[in-house]
């Protein structure tokens, strides 16, 4: 049987993954639902979230939790900037698209790498120390960015349902067509999701990168899971990626307390590769 | 190869040997009964000849060596000439210039290249450095390699990093027979000299030891220890999943076991791997005093030290984690890596160089750069240099008709070997030809690793600075112990 | 069908003439650089059969080139398979390089044709996720298995395509235009018909009848089998078999080169493989080299080609051969060879 140390170990640690990769898969869903765009450079703006706060913190000398909030919304002005610069006028065209932002991460990739090298970075964490629970010691940090990542998604939600433009988008996200006939303005609604997504995901880098570390190849590694998790729960589906990366975040981390460490990726990602051939349209997926 | 080809190879190459002895014999003769009065220097060196067997201690483990060794005797003789036509000698420097491990072996090299073009060159001749960058990619090494010795026309190639990289650029190297100065720590290169000698001679692994004897210094981790009064009767290991480790945790475990230490368990991680603190509540519940890393490819060593000195449970971090060499470690972990052993992979720590030379190789290399060299692989280079400058003269001091034939300098790089190291940044040596090594591999050609040569020191980080903690005539601090440890 | 197989005919040989004679003109180097060009062309081309004609995007095609190279490779060095299922194939003399190409070629055809089949009732970005894990499975089976395939280290080929760096360049030149004119032949062939038509209408070209499964299946079969015989053939052009080579950085230059040549067309993976792949590897180093020294801008030639890349998806969406192409057409029919 499992003892309570490994279940609160497996609990806490599965949450944080989880919480993070749903808030950027949440974001990489969210652009394909409303704007039916699939951005791959949502990776690279994951990592530049992570990398822009660090040079924050260096180069002005800004505490953590500031350079948090301030690299959160200059992923954020990024994003929508790439979209407005680059993607709409050939949002039409899906391929084009693809290759725009997958070339497009791997720019970020590449500067990155050439700025601050391939070894990564450790963000100071906002919160430092150890919480004891029972005779298990779990970093502040963890808990604390599971708490924030849950409540971005929340905050998410009401966005969504509660606001105005959260509902116009909504109906953008529904008919296009239509949601212009009745006088929205698509396009600022389409830069505001940009907006959000981008915000959404440079949070989770930099939530990220305080727990563990951030590393230029994340870039990619960022992207697939995302994918996949975003796969898994249907395109478009915010709920379905929400759910994935819950499922995805928990396998991994049982699949290190119980099989060994180098299998945990592999492993998520035959699960969902397995998801896919039994329900080929994830488990929320949004039918065109 | 089978025993009877091995034996008559040896004959041959004895043979070989006896041959050329006598034809030195002959031209050194000759050249000293032309010599003219003038500043001389000898350079008389007895060794005994014919087949020598020697039985060697290497890091506790016996090992019989026999070598087959010939009498080169260089009489009085006028300043050597290079050979006819040759206007400048060429260094070609292949590595991924852009991580530090590379840049820092273009630095280094351009380096020794200045002060020996200052001091009038080699054998009169200036010298020019040639860079390539390998990318970290097998093809791309493998084709800047060709462009180098056949459009570039260099002499001799100094470089690497990846081991899979150079396995695929021996390919090249044995092709142009060209002597490659290399750094890269796989096993597999050496005992591919070993099972091929004539086509991969060309290579001497100088920067760093040959792998295995990781296992070897990790012992030495463990005696360390123990001499200053840390019992440890469990290790939990954390390592790369990759080959690299799989060549020495077996003799490391082997060695333990024979010191009745249990290895808990040994966990492989992939690259980019990041949960340690899971792992780190292991070893704690497991009973574990200490927890000894394996690390290199997976990259997120400072990771690992952020997380151990968060969660402050009462384990030693030790081991070998390529992370923790860097120089900028403590920078990257905030400090979290106070306290972690390890291995200090090259043998310099910069805070207590082992030579003289290498005391002022890191004053100048500061003031030229600004900044002291950024990785280990810069000493390997800059050796290299030295080295390759010191056979070429002997070689022409010896009356070779070409002192840049690579056929030619493997014998006389061949002659630093056990007990004739040749002091530079390190005391370098090289295993000769039929070498075994620890493991029961061959070690031709490989880096002499010990005490009075190069091995990875007992390091530890203290207050922001990196020391050395073994052997006592090197070292500069004791042990310090994490004060949350019980 | 006459007029294509002349167009065929003539392309193929226009190209021999100009390759074969290149030893005469480029340095030496570069002709290590072009050979393996020659082979990258051909995975390209793969790659166009079965994402461009058949519009099944397969982003794991990498996985069957080092299929192919690790068979071939371990066909030559035996002594490796001890311990696995192949173990009667130790000991046993080498196989000659040409038969282990073609082994490499089989081996993939049969895990795409699996591939294919596994992955039927899959579509669109589905389909591509699938395929794209199937490199990292790919490498970790590479790590797992290090007895057998190396690891990160890899191990050492006895014998080469040819003896000579020249004769290794003729060996890949002719590899590859066998390939190509294979190639021509099955898209201008009325298969390729077929294939367009399972790409572009799916639901239509099973109302009317189609095979599609039969044509999905066959599309990853053909393609995974060339990407294959690429592979056996690099490993024996390197003569080291390493495991860098089949990861996710290969698959972008292959979609580099197919894009920037244009999909769809077998030529466009030509002229786009070319150009890209010399590019990455020679002459992209010495712009970067001026670029980066003079404005210390961070960037190094990955950057540059992914900004073409960029620059070319907004202005030159269908990739440079159609230009090509239609200049040639121009051309062709003002001189009246062609006449239209």
């Amino acid at each position: 049987m499992i003892s309570f140390e490994n279940l609160v170990v497996l609990l806490v640690y599965g949450a944080t993954l989880s919480g993070v990769w749903a808030l950027i898969s949440s974001g990489f869903t969210l652009i394909f639902g409303v704007c039916r765009l699939l951005n791959l450079a949502h990776g690279g703006l994951f990592i530049a979230g992570a990398y822009i706060g660090l040079s924050l913190i260096k180069g002005f000398g800004l505490d953590p939790l500031t350079s948090t909030v301030l690299s959160m919304i200059a992923v954020g002005f990024i994003g929508s900037g790439v979209y407005t610069g680059l993607l709409m006028k050939v949002k039409e065209h899906e391929v084009t698209v693809v290759i725009i932002t997958l070339a497009l991460a791997l720019i970020i990739e590449q500067v990155i790498l050439l700025m601050f090298g391939e070894h990564g970075i450790i963000f100071p964490p906002i919160l430092a120390g150890v919480v004891y629970l029972g005779d298990v010691p779990l970093p502040a940090m963890r808990i604390f960015g599971m708490a924030i990542a849950l409540a971005a998604l929340f905050l998410l939600g009401l966005f969504v349902t509660r606001t105005r433009i959260g509902r116009e988008i909504t109906a953008a996200s529904q008919d296009v067509e239509a949601a212009t006939f009745i006088g929205l303005d698509v396009n600022r609604l389409f830069i505001v999701t940009m907006f959000i997504s981008s915000l959404l995901a440079g949070l989770g880098g930099v939530l990220y990168s305080q727990i563990y570390a951030a590393n230029p190849f994340l870039v990619l590694k960022a992207l697939i899971f995302a994918f996949a998790i975003v796969i898994l729960g249907g395109l478009g589906s915010v709920k379905g990626s929400i759910v994935a990366s819950f499922i995805v975040g928990y396998i991994m981390t049982v699949v290190i307390m119980f099989l060994g460490a180098r299998w945990s990726e592999l492993f998520a990602l035959l699960i969902i590769i397995a998801a896919l051939i039994i329900r080929p349209s994830g488990l929320f997926g949004v039918r065109e | 190869m089978t025993g009877k080809e091995k034996t008559n190879v040896d004959r041959r190459s004895f043979i070989k040997y006896a041959a050329t002895a006598g034809i030195a014999a002959v031209v050194a003769g000759a050249a000293g009964y032309f010599s003219a009065p003038t500043r001389t220097e000898t350079i008389t060196r007895t060794i005994p000849a014919g087949e020598v067997t020697r039985t060697v201690t290497v890091g506790g483990q016996t090992v019989t060596q026999t070598q087959t060794v010939t009498v080169i005797t260089t009489p009085t003789r006028p300043p050597p000439k290079p050979p006819a036509g040759k206007t400048e000698v060429r260094i070609g420097v292949l590595a991924p210039l852009a991580d530090r491990q590379g840049k820092v072996q273009e630095n280094a090299a351009r380096l020794a290249i200045e002060e020996i073009n200052a001091k009038g060159g080699i054998l009169g001749l200036p010298v020019k450095l040639v860079v390539a960058d390998d990318k970290l990619s097998a093809d791309t090494a493998v084709s800047e390699f060709r462009r180098l010795v056949t459009a570039e026309k260099v002499d001799v190639m100094i470089g690497g990093y990846s081991s899979g990289v150079m396995t695929a650029t021996m390919e090249p190297m044995a092709e142009l027979k060209t002597i490659f100065l290399a750094d890269a720590s796989s096993p597999a290169h050496a005992r591919k000299v070993g099972a091929n000698y004539d086509k991969y001679k060309y290579w001497f692994r100088i920067t760093q030891n040959n792998g295995i004897t990781f296992a070897l210094d990790g012992i030495e981790q463990i005696d360390y220890l123990a001499a200053n009064g840390v019992k440890i009767d469990k290790l939990y290991v954390i390592r790369d999943e990759h080959i690299w480790v799989d060549e020495w945790e077996p003799l490391f475990t082997d060695l333990l076991k024979r010191k009745n230490i249990q290895v808990v368990k040994s966990v492989k991680i992939p690259r980019g791997y990041t949960e340690y603190e899971p792992l780190l509540i292991e070893a704690n519940r497991l009973g574990a005093q200490a927890v000894f890393n394996m690390l290199a490819i997976s990259g997120t060593g400072d990771v690992l030290a952020k997380q151990w000195s968060t969660l402050k449970l009462p384990l030693l971090l030790m081991g070998h984690d390529l992370a923790a060499i860097d120089l900028g470690f403590w920078q990257s972990t905030g400090g979290a890596c106070e306290y972690e052993i390890f291995m200090a992979d090259g043998g310099v720590v910069q805070t207590a160089p082992p030579t003289p030379m290498c005391k002022s190789f890191i004053e100048n290399y500061t003031k030229k750069y600004g900044y002291p060299p950024e990785a280990h692989q810069g000493y390997g280079a800059y050796d290299a240099v030295y080295l390759y400058k010191k056979v070429v003269e002997e070689a022409a001091a010896a009356g070779e008709s070409n002192p840049f034939d690579s056929d030619t300098l493997v014998k006389y790089l061949e002659r630093y070997t056990l007990g004739n190291a040749i002091e530079l940044t390190r005391k370098v040596a090289f295993y000769p030809k039929g070498a075994w090594g620890a493991d029961g591999t061959r070690w031709d050609h490989d880096l002499v690793w010990g005490d009075e040569y190069v091995k990875n020191w007992v390091a530890q980080w203290q207050g922001g600075k990196q020391v050395v903690l073994a052997p006592a005539w090197l070292k500069n601090a004791d042990l310090k112990l994490p004060p949350w440890l019980k | 069908m006459g007029k294509k197989f002349i167009e065929v005919a003539a392309g193929v040989a226009v190209l021999a003439a100009v390759f074969a004679s290149a030893p005469l003109y480029v340095p030496e180097a570069l002709i290590w650089i072009l050979g393996m060009s020659f082979l990258f062309i051909v995975i390209a081309m793969s790659w166009d059969l079965v994402t461009g004609y058949a519009g099944q995007i397969n982003l794991g095609l990498t996985s069957f080139v080092g299929l192919g190279a690790y068979t071939s490779a371990l066909l030559q060095v035996t002594s490796r398979l001890k311990g696995t299922p192949f173990e009667f194939l130790a000991g046993q003399t080498a196989v000659p390089v040409e038969l282990s190409l073609l082994a490499g070629g089989v081996s993939s055809a049969l895990v795409g044709a699996a591939i294919g089949g596994i992955t039927l009732r899959l579509k669109g970005w589905y389909l591509a996720l699938v395929t794209a894990i199937l490199p990292i499975a790919f490498v970790q089976t590479t790590y797992v298995w290090k007895d057998v395939f190396g690891g990160e280290e890899g191990f050492t080929l006895p014998a080469g395509l040819a003896q000579t760096p020249i004769g290794k360049y003729y060996a890949a030149l002719a590899v590859m235009l066998l390939s190509l004119a294979t190639m021509l032949l099955i898209t201008r062939s009325n298969i390729s018909l077929r294939l367009k038509a399972l790409r572009d209408e799916p639901e239509l070209a099973e109302s009317i009848g189609l095979d599609t499964v039969k044509l999905k299946i066959l599309a990853f079969t053909a393609s995974a089998f060339f990407a294959g015989i690429a592979g056996a053939a690099i490993v024996n052009y390197r003569q080291v078999a390493n495991n860098d080579l089949y990861d996710v950085p290969l698959m972008l230059l292959v979609i580099l080169a197919v894009v920037i040549g244009g999909s769809g067309t077998i030529w466009g993976p030509v002229v786009g493989g070319l150009l890209v792949y010399t590019m990455k590897l020679w002459w992209l180093k010495g712009v970067v080299y001026e670029l980066v020294s003079s404005t210390g801008l961070p960037i190094n030639d990955d950057v540059i080609l992914y900004a073409i890349l960029i620059a070319l998806a907004i202005l030159a969406p269908k990739g440079l051969w159609p230009v090509v192409n239609a200049n040639i057409s121009k051309i062709l029919r003002r001189s009246h060879i062609f006449p239209r």
